[in-house]
């Protein structure tokens, strides 16, 4: 187990390496650079005024000078500064951070939970009418792009509760009404399409387990059919759905982006998304760096899991 | 109680509530929707618009642009300009303060003048003043320039540089972090795509102005949140919104509209350095085959104008003027054979992706143009590469939206030039170049007139621009928002005079 740790704790620096070489070549094969964006369109500028201001910002080195001046800054801990406000991107980090994982951490427990039941429901009830409305209902969630779905449910609150605000972001601590009103619309229409996607899976899941023979021995050994569901199928039955949570995780994050844009919501997606539009080049390595390194942590979690969900599978 | 003097009681109650409604109240902040994040607040390099809104509520310049787009005082209290029309000598208002308490000086303008003459500073700016040759602060409240050459839009460019304290700047402070000047408001806050937070400044010299107590800009880049946001009043004003915006809100209880005539307008740029648009003929062939009413109803839901190159009402001819201007196919065709493309061309046009509008007209100029045997291969940039592509003139035709400036020689001269800074299609005309320079060093306003006439006639139709609209400037507000006035130049001035009705 410690061995396991260790080997994976390795992987982790290698992969955040190559995701900083990666994503600092990438951004910068962008057309375009900070200094261009701040001037827009049709501006008058000299070759010489742009000189002036691309060396302000350390543009003019070259790459590899630059790659390295900041690879040495972030082993010291000092990821640098946001190009136009000055701040600290550690700083910047640490107050977005909390609002996106709040986001995401709800609409993720929210989808498990009614994922379950939902997967249990529709593999018991086979072929019933209620299975064909949640399948309609799950295979729309999925297919729904949560930009639209997301602008749908303010028009629809809109007319329906005027007096609702559902744009925006404020502090639990200044306004808990208001805050955990605000986080309703956005939660749905993140966690809505993962819901979908996660009871389909573990319907289809269960179906196998229960089609297998243990099952047949368990029933048929008298035991309570909730005992045969919940100690025997559902436990067998989770493994490929934990498997995909891992990977859902992920596009939870690619969808808190979105999400945030559309209601306004100040968190990592609204960071790095304006980042990138606006060349902020410090900002969007250290804001990527974090995310891989959630990322990288959370699929370590879920190997754990399955340890834990399934005793034959043995860390070496 | 019979029916008149329940008239009269009516009436008068009514009076009451007019007058009430008529007295500005202080207080409050004005909820902004703004659809951008600035990229830096220094006025003297950020003066994109979503740097622009914001910076100008914290600076002001000498002068400043009214809603007739005429310059009037404003840090200087009057001016002179000497008979030969080199020399300006400004008496600078006493009594004004910068937000930091300091009191402001000549030499505070001079000092901001220079750093935009600075090449080091890399100020978009500076060209617009180059012929200015010297600039002295004679005394705390009199500054004096010289220019190398007559210029007439002087007063009006002198609006458009904003006045830093020389202390501040000194004291190595971050201008494009920490903004600060003499304006109605000052720098409170900036949480990068959130919003910026402005405060009232109690020193203003305009006595009892501004009204409110803060501004705050929330950052707001999709459409739908912010006309949302604004129905239901979580914004309370949305500067310069799109055309097709303005038609969804013009419905909306409790929202108002504030229009006034766009300065900016849509336009097809063409290469004039590549083929085939390198031959004038191919150029004006184009403007042929472009049907400016159509795109006024299409994209701009009627609220527009057809546009030559001058958009400014007193300066601008009329369209009858430019015979390219009834749209003809055949003719059009007739031309590029003419040219020597019997068969039609095919080309590309880039489009800029971040303005809706200019999306939106790109596509009907492309259906237009195709019955005229121009084959346009439009593809859509994102903003970034838009402005690299356009910088390096590595198109064939773009599409695009420009400002404009409130005198002639701010948009023509810079553009049309021959080595002009925003001439991208390397145009060359020897014609054009001697009016433009005629133009700019003539001050008699009367004497400007004919050469700005012959100027828009050499390109309207052969220049390498095919001006397409100008738009309604549309802000969108909700009901209780009092006092403000849109300009043209997309300023928001006004906003110190802007009150909140209770």
């Amino acid at each position: 187990m410690i061995a396991f740790l260790f080997k994976r704790s390795l992987d982790l620096l290698f992969v955040l390496f190559g995701v900083s070489v990666l994503v600092f070549l990438m951004i910068r094969l962008i057309p375009g650079d900070a200094v261009e964006i701040m001037l827009g369109a049709n501006t008058e500028i000299t070759p010489e005024g742009l000189a002036a201001l691309r060396e302000k910002l350390g543009l003019n080195k070259p790459i590899f000078v630059q790659y390295w001046d900041w690879l040495t800054a972030a082993l010291r801990g000092d990821l640098g500064q946001s190009v136009w406000t000055g701040r600290p991107i550690s700083e910047e980090i640490v107050q977005r951070l909390p609002i996106t994982l709040e986001l995401t951490v709800l609409s993720l427990v929210i989808a498990i939970g009614l994922a379950i039941p939902v997967g249990v429901l529709t593999a018991y009830w086979r072929n019933s009418s209620a299975e064909y409305l949640i399948r309609l209902v799950s295979i729309t969630g999925v297919t729904l792009p949560s930009f639209w779905l997301g602008t749908l449910l303010i028009f629809l609150v809109f007319k329906l509760a005027p007096g609702w605000q559902t744009l925006g972001y404020v502090p639990f601590a200044q306004d808990p009404w208001g805050h955990l009103s605000r986080l309703v619309l956005p939660v749905i229409t993140l966690s809505l399409p993962m819901l979908a996607g996660l009871g389909r899976v573990l319907r289809s899941s269960l179906l196998d387990v229960l089609n297998q023979d243990f099952i047949r021995t368990a029933r048929s050994k008298g035991l309570a059919e909730r005992t045969v569901l919940y100690k025997h199928a559902l436990r067998n039955a989770m493994i490929p759905l934990v498997t995909v949570i891992g990977i859902q995780v992920g596009y939870l994050f690619g969808g808190a982006i979105v999400v945030e844009q559309v209601f306004a919501i100040p968190g990592m997606g609204r960071l790095i998304l304006g980042a990138i539009s606006e060349r902020n080049y410090p900002l969007i390595q250290g804001a990527i760096l974090l995310v891989t390194m959630t990322f990288v942590l959370i699929n370590l979690l879920v190997d754990l899991v399955y340890a834990k969900l399934d005793p034959r599978v043995e860390y070496a | 109680m019979n029916g008149r003097w329940f008239g009269l009681l009516a009436a008068l109650l009514l009076a009451m509530g007019w007058s009430l409604a008529q007295n500005p109240v202080r207080g409050g902040t004005l909820q902004i929707g703004a659809d951008a994040s600035p990229s830096g607040l220094d006025p003297h390099v950020a003066t994109a618009f979503a740097s622009f809104i914001v910076t100008g509520q914290i600076y002001e310049g000498l002068t400043e642009i009214d809603e007739r787009l005429r310059p009037r005082p404003a840090l200087a209290e009057s001016w002179s300009v000497s008979s030969d029309g080199l020399t300006y000598t400004f008496r600078i208002r006493s009594g004004v303060t910068f937000h930091d308490g300091k009191a402001m000086t000549a030499g505070d303008i001079a000092f901001s003048i220079n750093r935009v003459r600075d090449t080091k500073t890399g100020s978009p700016i500076a060209s617009r003043i180059n012929l200015v040759k010297d600039v002295k602060a004679t005394s705390a409240t009199q500054l004096v320039v010289e220019l190398s050459q007559p210029f007439a839009p002087m007063l009006i460019e002198l609006a458009g540089i904003a006045v830093m304290s020389e202390d501040y700047v000194k004291a190595g402070n971050d201008m494009q972090r920490r903004p600060m000047g003499t304006g109605p408001f000052a720098f409170k806050e900036w949480v990068p795509d959130t919003y910026i937070l402005l405060e009232r400044n109690a020193r203003y010299w305009r006595q009892g102005r501004p009204y409110l107590d803060a501004l705050r800009y929330n950052i707001v880049p999709d459409p739908a949140t912010r006309q949302v946001g604004l129905a239901s009043g979580t914004y309370q004003f949305l500067p310069n919104i799109d055309p097709s915006l303005a038609v969804t809100l013009r419905t909306t209880p409790n929202v108002k509209l504030i229009t006034a005539q766009d300065l900016a307008y849509t336009l097809i740029g063409m290469n004039a350095s590549r083929k085939p648009f390198d031959n004038p003929r191919v150029r004006e062939a184009l403007n042929y085959a472009i049907n400016r009413s159509q795109i006024v109803q299409a994209v701009y839901f009627g609220n527009g104008a057809p546009a030559g190159p001058l958009g400014l009402r007193s300066w601008a001819s009329p369209q009858g003027a430019f015979p390219c201007y009834n749209t003809n196919a055949n003719k059009a065709k007739e031309l590029l054979a003419q040219a020597g493309y019997a068969n039609g061309v095919d080309f590309g046009m880039i489009v800029i992706g971040s303005n809706k509008t200019v999306v939106d007209a790109a596509q009907v100029v492309q259906q237009q143009l195709a019955q005229a045997g121009f084959r346009a291969k439009v593809e859509v940039l994102e903003q970034g590469k838009f402005i690299q592509e356009w910088r390096n003139s590595n198109f064939d035709t773009f599409a695009s939206i420009n400002g404009g400036n409130a005198d002639p020689d701010g948009y023509l001269f810079r553009t049309f030039s021959t080595g002009g800074s925003t001439n991208v299609f390397k145009y060359s005309s020897p014609t054009v170049d001697r009016l433009l320079n005629q133009g700019r060093t003539t001050v008699s306003e009367e004497a400007r007139r004919p050469i700005y006439a012959r100027l828009q006639l050499e390109l309207a139709c052969q220049g390498p621009i095919a001006h397409l609209v100008y738009g309604t400037l549309f802000s969108a507000a909700r009901e209780n928002v009092q006092g403000f006035k849109p300009i043209p130049t997309r300023s928001l001035i006004y906003l110190r005079d802007t009150w909140l009705a209770r």
